[in-house]
C-alpha cells in the first residue's frame, strides 16, 4: 500500500517547518528579535546534503550532524558579529532586524558562491536540484517520509526534557520569563543567549538538510521558506516552543494540502499561488488572535458560548 | 564623438537610477527614519506602481481607440489602422482581435505611434497613470500593514515582508497583469520628443519627481505632523498618553510614502519602457534602499540623498568594472558584491548607526525669524 504523494509532501514539510519554527521562536523568546536569516541558515543544511550526496557519494544521513553543526556555527557567527555588539550598544529592535537581514544578504551570497564553485569544480548541478535518489527506502516509502517525523518527534521530546528536567533548561526558561530577575539569581544570561542561538541554528541546519532530501532547492530556497516560518511562528504565537510546533504543523500541512485541495476544486492555475496560504494564516492570526493559537483562552471562549 | 555620447548615456542612466532610488529611499526615510516603521516590504508599492504602469495605460488607450474590437472600430484613425495593417502581413488575425498581453508588441508599437503624434495625449496619459499608480501604492501600503499596524514593530516587519513576497508571486504567475514570465512593454509617453531624446525626457521626469519628493519630505518633516512622527518614534507610549493616535499616524505615513513609491515605480517602468515581474525583488528594491538610508543617515533627508548617491555610483562603477575580475574567480562577481554589502551594513550598524550625516535637531523656521517673534512677544505689554 502506498501513501498518497501529497500526504507525503505535507507531512515532511509540516514536520520540518515545525523544527524551523521552534528555532525561530527560541531566539525570539530570548533576544526578542525575529531572525530574518533563519531560512537561509537552513539552506546551509540543504547544501551539506547536496555535497555529501553528489560529491562524496555518501548517505546524506551520515552528514546530518555536520549540517546541524554548520547551522549552529553560522547562527553563532550572527550572534557574536551582530546581535551581541548591537545589544551592548543599546540598539533598537529595528536595527537588530536590519542586522539579521544584512546577514541573510551575505549568507545568500556565500551560498551562491559555494553553488558556483561546486558547479565549476565538480561539474554537478547546484541549482534547482532534487536529491531524492540519495535517500533510502522503507517498505517502498522514501526514508525521509519516516525519518523527518521521527526526528521531529525525537527532538521535540529531547527539547522538552532539556527545558523541564535539566538545571540549565530550567534556568533558560527563567531567563526567558524575566532576564533581569534571572540574572540577579545568578543565572548566566549570556550563556542562555549563546545556547539558544546555537540550538536555533542547529535545528535550522538539520531541517534544511532533510528538506533537501525531498524538495527541489536552490540558494534562495530558505529565503522563500522564511515566509512560511514566520507564518508558522506567528500562528504559534511566538510565545512558547509548543506553540511553534503546533504552528509549524498547521501551516506546513495547510500550505501543501490546502493548495492541492484548492487546485482540485478550482483548477491547476491556482497551484503557483502556494505562498499565499501561509500569508493568509498569518494575517488571520494577527487579526483575530495576535497572541497565536496558544495565546487564545479556549476555556473562556467555550464559557462564552454556553452563556 | 562616439565616446561623448557614450559618456552622456552613462550619465543619463546614472541620474535616472539615482532619481528612482531617491524616491524610494526618501519615502522609506519618512517611514523608518522619522516614524520608526520597519518597512521591509518597500518593494511592494514600488512594484505595484510599475505594474500599474504596465497594465493600465496600454489597456485604457487600446480600449478607447477600439483596438480589441477589430479594424472597423478604428479604421478612421489613420495612424493606428496603417500600423496594425503592417503587422497583419505576418499575423492576419490582429485585424479582428487584439489582446493586450498576447499581442503586446502590436498594441504597444501602434499606441506609441499614436502617442508620438500627440504630446498632449502623451502627457495626460502619463499624469493619469501616475495618479493610478499613487492610488494603487497607497491602497497597498494601507492594506499590507493593516493586520499588524497595532502590534509591535517586529510583527509589522514580518507582515510587510511577507506581503511584499505576495506581489511578486502574483505578478509572476498571473500574466493578465504584466505578462507574467515574459513581461510587457509599455506605450511610450515620451516618444513625441523623438528618438534617443526620450531617455533624456524620462530621466528628467524621474529627476523632477525625486526633487518634488525630497522637498515635500523636507516640509513634512519640519511640520507639526513631522514632530508627532518623531515623538511616536522616540516615545510611543508618551505620545499616546498625550492624545496622539499612533495607529492612525503610522497608517498615514505608510499611505503617503507608498503613494510616492508607487509613482516612482511607474516612472521607472516608463523609463525602462517595459515591466517584468522578476525585476522587482526583495534585494534590489527593499534591501538596497535600506542600505542607502542607513549608510547615509536615517531621519536626515540630505544624508539619505548622500547615501543613495554613494550607493548608486559605486554600484554603477562595480557593474562597469566587474568583468575585469570575473576570470580570476570561481564564482560570479555579483555574489562578492552582495557579500560585501551585507557585511558593510552590519559594520555600519555597529560602528556608526546614525549614518554619515546624523540626525540633527532642526527648527521649523529660520533662527532669526523665531528670535524676532520672541522679541516682538517680549516688547508687547
Amino acid at each position: 500500500m502506498s501513501v498518497e504523494p501529497i500526504i507525503r509532501d505535507a507531512l515532511i514539510f509540516g514536520c520540518l517547518l515545525s523544527l524551523l519554527s521552534i528555532g525561530l521562536t527560541l531566539t525570539y523568546l530570548i533576544t526578542k528579535v525575529p531572525n530574518f536569516s533563519h531560512g537561509s541558515i537552513a539552506t546551509i543544511g540543504t547544501y551539506v546534503t547536496l555535497s555529501s550526496g553528489e560529491i562524496l557519494g555518501a548517505s546524506p544521513y551520515a552528514f546530518i550532524p555536520l549540517a546541524f553543526l554548520l547551522g549552529a556555527v553560522t547562527s553563532l557567527i550572527l550572534y557574536y558579529s551582530a546581535i551581541k555588539p548591537l545589544i551592548r550598544r543599546g540598539a533598537g529592535l529595528v536595527s537588530l532586524m536590519v542586522a539579521t537581514i544584512a546577514f541573510e544578504l551575505a549568507l545568500i551570497a556565500a551560498l551562491n558562491m559555494y553553488a558556483d564553485y561546486v558547479t565549476k569544480t565538480f561539474k554537478i548541478a547546484s541549482r534547482d536540484f532534487i536529491l531524492r535518489k540519495y535517500d533510502f527506502q522503507i517498505l517502498g516509502e522514501p526514508g525521509v517520509f519516516v525519518t523527518s517525523p521521527a526526528i521531529a518527534v525525537l527532538l521535540v521530546v529531547l527539547l522538552h526534557i532539556f527545558l523541564t528536567k535539566t538545571k540549565f533548561g530550567v534556568a533558560m526558561r527563567a531567563a526567558i520569563e524575566d532576564q533581569a530577575l534571572a540574572g540577579v539569581l545568578g543565572i548566566n544570561i549570556r550563556r542562555v543567549y549563546v545556547v539558544s542561538w546555537f540550538l536555533s541554528g542547529g535545528l535550522a541546519g538539520l531541517a534544511g538538510a532533510m528538506l533537501g532530501l525531498w524538495f527541489q532547492a536552490d540558494p534562495g530556497y530558505g529565503s522563500r521558506v522564511l515566509v512560511s516560518i514566520f507564518a508558522a511562528s506567528v500562528v504559534g504565537g511566538l510565545l512558547n516552543i509548543y506553540g511553534a510546533i503546533l504552528g509549524g504543523l498547521l501551516v506546513g500541512l495547510s500550505e501543501i494540502l490546502g493548495t492541492n485541495w484548492l487546485g482540485m476544486a478550482f483548477g491547476t492555475w491556482i497551484l503557483p499561488y502556494k505562498p499565499v496560504i501561509p500569508l493568509i494564516a498569518m494575517v488571520v492570526t494577527l487579526l483575530f488572535a495576535p497572541k497565536g493559537i496558544t495565546g487564545v483562552k479556549w476555556r473562556s471562549l467555550r464559557f462564552r458560548w454556553k452563556a | 564623438m562616439v565616446d561623448v555620447s557614450l559618456i552622456l548615456l552613462f550619465v543619463i542612466d546614472l541620474v535616472a537610477v539615482f532619481a528612482a532610488y531617491l524616491i524610494v529611499t526618501v519615502s522609506l526615510n519618512l517611514e523608518f527614519g522619522y516614524t520608526g516603521i520597519p518597512n521591509f516590504g518597500k518593494v511592494l508599492p514600488f512594484a505595484a506602481g510599475a505594474f500599474a504602469a504596465g497594465s493600465f495605460p496600454g489597456r485604457l488607450l487600446a480600449e478607447l481607440s477600439g483596438l480589441p474590437r477589430g479594424i472597423e472600430a478604428y479604421a478612421s484613425n489613420e495612424i493606428l489602422a496603417t500600423c496594425v495593417r503592417e503587422f497583419a502581413f505576418r499575423k492576419p488575425q490582429v485585424l479582428t482581435y487584439l489582446n493586450y498581453v498576447e499581442d503586446n508588441v502590436v498594441v504597444t508599437t501602434c499606441l506609441t505611434k499614436l502617442l508620438q503624434s500627440s504630446p498632449l495625449l502623451s502627457i495626460s496619459v502619463l499624469l493619469l497613470t501616475l495618479l493610478v499608480a499613487a492610488a494603487v501604492g497607497a491602497t497597498l501600503g494601507y492594506v499590507s500593514s493593516y493586520p499588524a499596524i497595532r502590534l509591535r514593530e517586529d510583527y509589522l516587519a514580518m507582515t510587510l515582508l511577507a506581503m511584499a513576497e505576495l506581489v511578486s508571486v502574483v505578478g509572476y504567475n498571473y500574466p493578465e497583469i504584466v505578462g507574467g514570465t515574459l513581461g510587457v512593454s509599455l506605450p511610450d509617453p515620451y516618444a513625441w520628443v523623438g528618438g534617443e531624446r526620450r531617455f533624456l525626457l524620462a530621466t528628467v521626469a524621474l529627476a523632477v519627481m525625486a526633487l518634488i519628493t525630497f522637498f515635500y519630505m523636507e516640509r513634512v518633516s519640519l511640520s507639526p505632523f513631522g514632530r508627532v512622527m518623531k515623538a511616536v518614534r522616540d516615545g510611543e507610549l508618551a505620545s499616546e498618553a498625550l492624545g496622539k493616535d499612533v495607529v492612525r499616524l503610522r497608517q498615514k505615513v505608510l499611505i503617503i510614502a507608498s503613494a510616492l513609491a508607487g509613482i516612482g515605480g511607474a516612472l521607472w517602468a516608463f523609463y525602462l519602457g517595459g515591466v517584468i515581474s522578476t525585476g522587482y525583488d526583495r534585494v534590489t528594491w527593499t534591501f538596497w534602499p535600506w542600505v542607502m538610508v542607513i549608510i547615509g543617515g536615517a531621519a536626515n533627508n540630505l544624508g539619505v540623498v548622500l547615501g543613495t548617491g554613494i550607493f548608486v555610483t559605486s554600484r554603477k562603477l562595480i557593474d562597469f568594472y566587474k568583468f575585469a575580475l570575473e576570470p580570476y574567480l570561481p564564482f560570479s562577481v555579483v555574489w562578492v558584491d552582495r557579500l560585501a554589502l551585507g557585511i558593510l551594513l552590519i559594520f555600519m550598524l555597529i560602528v556608526r548607526p546614525e549614518g554619515i550625516l546624523a540626525e540633527k535637531p532642526r527648527t521649523a523656521m529660520k533662527k532669526e525669524k523665531i528670535l524676532s517673534i520672541m522679541r516682538r512677544a517680549k516688547t508687547k505689554p
